[in-house]
């Protein structure tokens, strides 16, 4: 997957769990969380959907690397390189 | 290979809600629910063609739409729930009635201050201080319990008004007698005067059936009438379960929403039942009421919080019932729901179930009669009389809980004494529901999310 798909993926995953969210103003830089509006339960949704969709297995130590949506895409990248 | 990864024991609201998470991302999972409905303690039955709801007087935490951290919010989104598939109904306003004074309540806090001022005017800046305390208090922090009373007697300096306070929020959600615990007097107070009552449209049925279709949806298998007579262990693990039917289903892990001292019971795990077993119980009578003769009744209130007597004892009675305090509610109530042709009024007291399990089948029937009239007796002085206009009545008490539950003594609130990380001493079974700690319809809710999120889907 390229880094724009992967973008895309998270962006829809979010909007699957939130319908509410709202990404005009999306900091790709900024936590997701805050901006958002998400909590830890969201959170969880979120490596869940990955999980369910590519069987990526996300340790919780590394979560925090999921924090912006530029951190998930580097995050992501190489483990979803094959998809 | 077990047939399941995961098996829910008892179709309530914690126990469907942990399924949905479950099944939602892939976990084979399998809910056994003993009765042939779902709901467990907030379910329904017909009488007479008509469908009669048991527990839900209204929900809890009531939010608008874009509240994101509300909880009742949080909770669709676990599961994955469009608030578009829910008509709710917020309440017309409550009331809260203890020997002659009265404060009213409603979703908007406001009131409740105002009302305040009017009848406590000394109290009042007092009061306004308590709601900053408990705007700062973090309920979910890992502290041991604190009085509310205590709490209430230091900041409030007004036993009446803090027993007026505490009513609703104790009948409302509180397992132990006299005191309860200062965070969760916190969940509480947030829970019923900040956020206030709602109800869905519609009856419990449909309610649980969206619950149930959405489990489904996701993969999840339900069975009805599938009592679990023992949860199996084999080396100091769970390995599944044996129906009454003698069928044994193999499971990875067990979650399981009886109560703490059934699960003790169902699994042989040698603990103390006697201490997670809730004193709390109630007895409640439903009366139909022709909408003709029930407007001077209702007088667009929702829920009546009453009390008779100098200091409110909450605590299992000595006698078979208490009707000195309890709740009368009108299901009707609520904004926007179509007027019925004929009106309920249920009314819910403390009832003693060690006394109701003594009686022989005779004398049951009997003291349900009396005890009955009793309750309806006693909520005419807060509501006016409607005895005379009653078309149809009916009472449930502790042991109808117990049965249709399997929660101890019928302790609709369960243990006094809760078990938040939802661990047992099994490695793979978990508790969810009333004994794990969070309480009411939308506690029950997060409470089997919380476990599933925490235990299973890691």
């Amino acid at each position: 997957m390229s880094r724009d798909e992967i973008k895309d993926v998270i962006l829809e995953i979010i909007a699957d769990i939130d319908e509410e969210a709202d990404f005009a103003s999306l900091d790709a830089d900024a936590p997701l969380r805050d901006q958002l509006d998400l909590d830890s339960m969201d959170f969880l949704d979120i490596v869940m959907e990955l999980r369910k969709r590519y069987k990526l297995q996300i340790p919780e130590e590394e979560y925090p690397q999921l924090a912006t949506l530029t951190s998930c895409v580097n995050y992501l990248e190489p483990k979803l390189q094959h998809v | 290979m077990a047939a399941y990864r995961l098996l829910i024991i008892g179709g309530g609201l914690s126990g469907i809600a942990a399924g949905i998470r479950a099944a939602r991302f892939g976990v084979k999972t399998l809910l056994l629910e003993q009765h042939r409905l779902p709901g467990g303690l907030n379910s329904y039955y017909i009488r007479q063609g008509r469908l009669l709801e048991t527990g839900l007087h209204a929900m809890t935490n009531c939010a608008p739409p874009g509240a994101k951290q509300a909880p009742l919010n949080r909770l669709l989104r676990q599961l994955h729930l469009s608030r578009k598939h829910f008509d709710f109904h917020e309440q017309l306003g409550s009331e809260i009635r203890f020997a002659g004074r009265s404060l009213r309540f409603a979703n908007d806090p406001e009131l409740l201050e105002t009302e305040i001022a009017r009848v406590f005017p000394g109290a009042v800046d007092r009061f306004r201080r308590i709601k900053q305390l408990i705007a700062a208090y973090d309920p979910f922090a890992d502290v041991p319990w604190r009085s509310a009373r205590q709490f209430l007697d230091d900041h409030l300096q007004e036993p009446f008004l803090a027993d007026m306070l505490l009513l609703p929020l104790m009948v409302y959600g509180n397992a132990e007698e006299h005191d309860m615990d200062l965070g969760q007097f916190v969940i509480m107070f947030r829970a019923v005067f900040e956020e206030g009552f709602f109800r869905p449209g519609g009856t419990m049925r449909e309610f649980l059936d969206l619950l149930v279709r959405q489990y489904r949806e996701y993969g999840g298998e339900l069975r009805y009438r599938a009592p679990v007579e023992e949860i199996l262990v084999e080396s100091g693990r769970v390995v599944g379960v044996r129906l009454e039917n003698g069928e044994v289903v193999a499971a990875e892990a067990v979650l399981s929403t009886a109560g703490i001292p059934e699960t003790m019971r169902l699994s042989d795990w040698q603990g103390e039942p006697d201490r997670y077993t809730g004193r709390m119980s109630f007895m409640e009578t439903i009366s139909l009421v022709p909408r003709s003769q029930a407007a001077a009744l209702t007088q667009e209130r929702t829920i009546v919080f009453y009390h008779n007597g100098p200091r409110l004892h909450y605590r299992r009675p000595d006698d078979l019932l208490d009707p000195s305090w309890g709740v009368i509610c009108f299901p009707g109530n609520f904004s926007g729901l179509p007027p019925e042709e004929l009106v309920q009024i249920r009314v819910t007291n403390a009832a003693s179930y060690p006394l109701w399990k003594g009686l022989s089948a005779e004398a049951y029937g009997q003291a349900k009669l009396r005890w009955t009239l009793a309750a309806t007796c006693a909520s005419e002085e807060f509501i006016g009389n409607y005895r005379r206009s009653i078309v149809y009545q009916d009472s449930f008490t502790p042991l109808t809980i117990e049965r249709y539950t399997r929660k101890a003594e019928g302790a609709v609130y369960g243990s006094g004494v809760k078990i938040k990380d939802g661990v047992t001493p099994w490695p793979n079974l978990f508790l969810a529901g009333t004994d794990q700690g969070y309480l009411g319809i939308v506690g029950a809710m997060l409470s089997g999310i919380t476990i599933v999120n925490r235990h299973i889907l890691r």
